[in-house]
This record gives structure tokens, sequence and C-alpha cells, in this order.
């Protein structure tokens, strides 16, 4: 071997021990990962940034992470409540989740038979600040909508959830009406009600 | 087709499989980018990718182990193909020169001379080294270089951070990420930094580190060390057209085009290894003599007497039809050749006859 080539594959050697060592602290914010995918270091481990569990999600709502999540996630798989919300594949696929069945690494897996009430996403927070219900208002859209009673009103009938029945599905962000197009956004920067990691 | 120029067919091969990984993008098929390419759970699995996921978890994925060796028995079918005809860093290259296009226009003028050189006169060129050297290794042997140091590196990256760290710039995974993230970007107006940095790392890569396919690419390396078992394409020449094996002449031509500077003609002595071969094509393209092809299985050649007795050479060349295009040697020293010989019928031993009158 050449000192040329020494020189070169010791430069990219140490490059790579570099780029790791930025990626792994510099910015990094934990992320709502797609089903199986919660054990974070288990995740990032396996994840090949392959696209194909956002490729194949029947209701859209997963996205690729934005640099702006740490360079280490960068193009990692992401929920995007926004777009829509994860039913397990209940309706398309028999609650057999797609993302879960094509990952090619494992980065998401799933215990045997795991459904969509042992399966956790992360957890609805309510910001008490924008929610019209909490506003006194009188809005229930999200309770109303929760299919897995994880939403209850209290005896003013604002929305509180109950944080051992959520799962994380996401319908309740999906059908917030603050932040949507023509709602009433006042001091609200997000939906009213999202989705948290669960760490 | 079959005139058509190598280099455009590898750039069509490029395209293509780069339209149907967008064509993924916007259906619901899944079938992912190179990291892992396929048909819903059905997948290829990139053997670097899978190499450090493993390491980083500290776990044999049993999902991945099968698309991993089938990347293998495909590498030891078809050696080094991706990094010509799949993957997307050589044509990014050839489409953005960058900073070396006068360089790289000064070596495609001086090749251009040098085949004009070897074909006006023969002799002009004649150094008459083209035979055996000392020390002659094995042509497939595997030689540590630049590469394999990177992806010594990637790997010890992986294994202390535990992540795939050279996924995060690794040139296919960029390119795909740079089109996606535009893609996203119109499609539902996600604005990001990844608009701006994907393309921007992508390029230094293509402008600054010009030999990246040749030195640093680690995945290239890893797949050069499973190409070592790859007997299965490589380039063949045929002794009786080449220049350098019927007249010892040291044409070299070949050894100029070709990029990963591997010198087919004599792979026995080349600096370069035959598992760095990406079949490109560029040195039976670039041979004006049309001798080089790459047969599915080479016949096997005779180990050859050094120099070629001119005699020898010129009755082969001649009788070149009859020998089998010089695929089974017929030198004086060669027993099995001479029993060939004698064992001719027919036409070809009318012919012999003839020739020995």
């Amino acid at each position: 071997m050449s000192r040329r080539s020494f020189i070169v594959g010791g430069a990219g050697l140490a490059a790579l021990l570099g780029i790791g060592g930025i990626a792994k602290y510099a910015g990094v914010s934990s992320l709502l990962r797609p089903p199986g995918g919660q054990d974070e270091k288990r995740f990032i481990a396996l994840c090949l940034r392959c696209q194909k569990c956002r490729e194949v999600c029947p209701n859209g709502c997963i996205m690729p992470s934005k640099t702006e999540d740490g360079f280490v996630n960068a193009r990692t798989p992401k929920m995007n409540f926004k777009l829509g919300w994860c039913d397990f594949c209940a309706e398309a696929y028999k609650g057999v989740p797609q993302c879960v069945k094509v990952c090619p690494s494992q980065a998401l897996k799933l215990p045997d038979g795991a459904t969509a009430t042992s399966i956790k996403i992360g957890v609805a927070v309510i910001d008490k600040d924008s929610c019209l219900g909490w506003l006194l208002k009188g809005c229930r859209t999200c309770v109303d909508n929760c299919p897995y009673d994880a939403l209850t009103l209290d005896e003013n009938n604002r929305p509180v959830v109950v944080e051992n029945k959520c799962n994380g599905c996401g319908l309740c962000e999906y059908v917030c009406v603050s932040l949507k197009n023509a709602s009433i956004t006042g001091r609200s920067k997000d939906r009213a009600i999202i989705i948290k990691p669960l760490n | 087709m079959k005139n058509m120029k190598a280099q455009n067919l590898r750039t069509l091969s490029v395209l293509v499989i780069g339209a149907i990984i967008i064509i993924g993008f916007i259906t619901k098929i899944g079938i992912g980018n190179l990291s892992a390419v396929g048909i819903k759970n059905l997948s290829l699995i990139c053997p670097l990718g899978a190499v450090e996921t493993a390491i980083a978890a500290r776990l044999l994925i049993p999902r991945a182990i099968i698309p991993f060796l089938i990347g293998v028995i495909l590498i030891i079918i078809f050696g080094r193909f991706f990094c010509s005809w799949v993957c997307p860093m050589p044509l990014l290259q050839r489409w953005f020169p960058g900073l070396q296009a006068k360089e790289k226009a000064a070596k495609d003028a001086a090749d251009a001379e040098h085949i004009e050189a070897v074909k006006v006169d023969d002799a002009a060129v004649t150094a008459a080294q083209a035979t055996v050297e000392e020390g002659a290794k094995k042509a497939n042997s595997f030689t540590l270089d630049s590469g394999t140091w990177v992806l010594v590196g990637a790997l010890a990256s992986t294994a202390i951070f535990g992540f795939p760290v050279f996924c995060l710039v690794c040139p296919v995974g960029l390119t795909f990420a740079s089109i996606l993230a535009f893609m996203r970007l119109f499609q539902f107006g996600e604005t990001t930094i990844s608009v701006l940095l994907f393309p921007a790392i992508l390029l230094a890569e293509v402008l600054l580190l010009r030999k990246w396919c040749q030195k640093i690419c680690p995945l290239g390396a890893l797949i050069s060390i499973i190409a070592g078992l790859n007997k299965f394409f490589r380039p063949t020449i045929d002794d009786s057209k080449c220049i350098a094996a019927s007249k010892g002449i040291n044409c070299q031509i070949c050894h100029r085009a070709c990029p990963q500077g591997i010198d087919p003609a004599r792979p026995a002595t080349s600096e370069v290894g035959l598992n760095n071969c990406t079949k490109c094509r560029e040195c039976a393209d670039a041979c004006p003599y049309g001798a080089i092809s790459f047969p599915f299985m080479a016949e096997k050649k005779a180990e050859v007497a050094a120099p070629a007795a001119e005699y020898w050479v010129r009755y082969r060349s001649e009788l070149g039809f009859v020998c089998g295009a010089g695929s089974d040697r017929a030198s004086p020293a060669n027993q099995k050749g001479k029993q060939y010989w004698d064992r001719g019928s027919g036409r070809r031993r009318r012919l012999i006859r003839w020739r020995s009158k």
C-alpha cells in the first residue's frame, strides 16, 4: 500500500469517526417513531433510512425526519399526524401494521400478538392554552373521535387524556380543529392536542 | 443496442433504476431506495448497511440474513457491477467534472494520442515488457487499499456510536434523499434544511473527492472483498487479437481506460486486483483491436511460457480460427496444446498438413 492511500484511508477513517461522534450528540431530539420503533437506541442502530415504511403506510402518516431533528435522525421515519393517523392498518390490512412488516432490518419490530391496544406509539398531550375545550368554548372533537376512550371530559367539559388507554394513534391530533385551514389560531403554534414521544 | 457505447448503457441503467425508485416514492408499493430495494417485504439489502446495523445493534437481524446472502451471491456472480451499473456516483461525477475538468480533458487528449501512436506505429511504443514479470501475484487477490481503511473506520464508528454512521454521508443515500426532500418540498410544503444540506454534502463528495469510487467508498471496498470470490464476467483477453499478448507491444490502452486502474491485459501483475473490476466495459470499448470480452466464464488458459516464440505467435494467429481464438495455447512448451494439434481432423488436419509442407 502506498503512502498516499495510507493517508487517504486514515483521513477517511478519522472523518467517519468524527461524523459518528458529532451526529450522535448534536441537536438530537426524541421523535415519534412508527409502531415498533419506540426503543430509540435499538431503532437508530437498525434503521437503514430506506423509506419503505413511509412508502407503504396506507394513511400516509409517516414522514422522513428533518435535519433539524438531528443529523443522525435525518431521513429516518417519524409520525406526522397532520397528514393522517395510525389505525395500525386495521382498515387496509386487517390490523397488520405494514411499516413493521416491510422493515428490512427490523428496526420496527412488534412483539408477537401485538394489537392496537397493546402497542404504544406515544401519548396525547393537550395544550391547555390553545385548546378550545380548555378555553371553555365547548369543543369536544377529539373526545368524540378517540377510538380507544382515552379522552374524557372533566366536570367543566374540558378534554382530559387517560394516559393508560392512549396508544398515540394520532387521531385526536389529526382531527383537532386548532391551526387547521380557516380555523382560529390565537396564540397556538401547533394543534391543541399533539402526540408526544414516550421518553 | 449492440453497438451502443458502454458508457451510454451505464447511464441508461442508472437512470432507469433511479426512475423506479422515484416511482416507489410516489406509490405505495414499498420499493424503498438502494439501502433496501424490493417490493413490499421482499428486499435486497445494502451489504454495508446490513453489516453496519448488525454491528450497531450487536445482533444478527434474522430478516436481513437471507437478503444479505442473496447480495453476496450476486456479488460472487457479477462482481462489483453495482458500482458502474447501479450506483449514481460515477454518473454524477461525469455530469459534474468539477475542478479537475481541465486535468480530465488533458488525460483524454493524452489517451487519444497514445491510442493513435499505438495504432499507427506498433514499433514506436514497443517496450517488450508485455509478458510475465517477476513475482506474479494471484490475479484476484485482494489488496489492502485506502477504501478498506475507510471501511474499517465506518464499522469502528458504527460500533462505538451505535448507529450506521456511513449511511449518513453515503452518496447513494444522499442522492435519493435529495430527490425525496425536493419532492416533499413541493408535495407537502415541507421546509427543511435537508433540501439544501443533502445536495450540498453530495456535491462536495462529487466535486472534491474525485477518486471516491476508487479510493474512498467503503461500500465499494466491502464489495471488492466479497468479489474476491468472483470468477465470472471478468475482462478476458483474446490473445490472438491483443497486440500486447501476440506481438509483445506495450500497448496499455485498456490499462489507461480502466477507471479502477486495473491492467486487464496483465492481471497477474496489475497493481489493482481484478476483484475491483466494476464490469463497466470501458476497456472493451477502448481496445482498438476488440480483444477484450466479458464472457460468463473465461476458458482456462494454459500457463504461457514467457515470451512466446515469434514463430508460434504468427502461426497461431494465421490459424486463429483453428485453435479456438487463442484459448488453447499451442506453444512447443505446451504438451497439451501439441496433443490438440495432433488430434486435428478434417479440414483442420488438411490445413495443418498444408502448413507443414
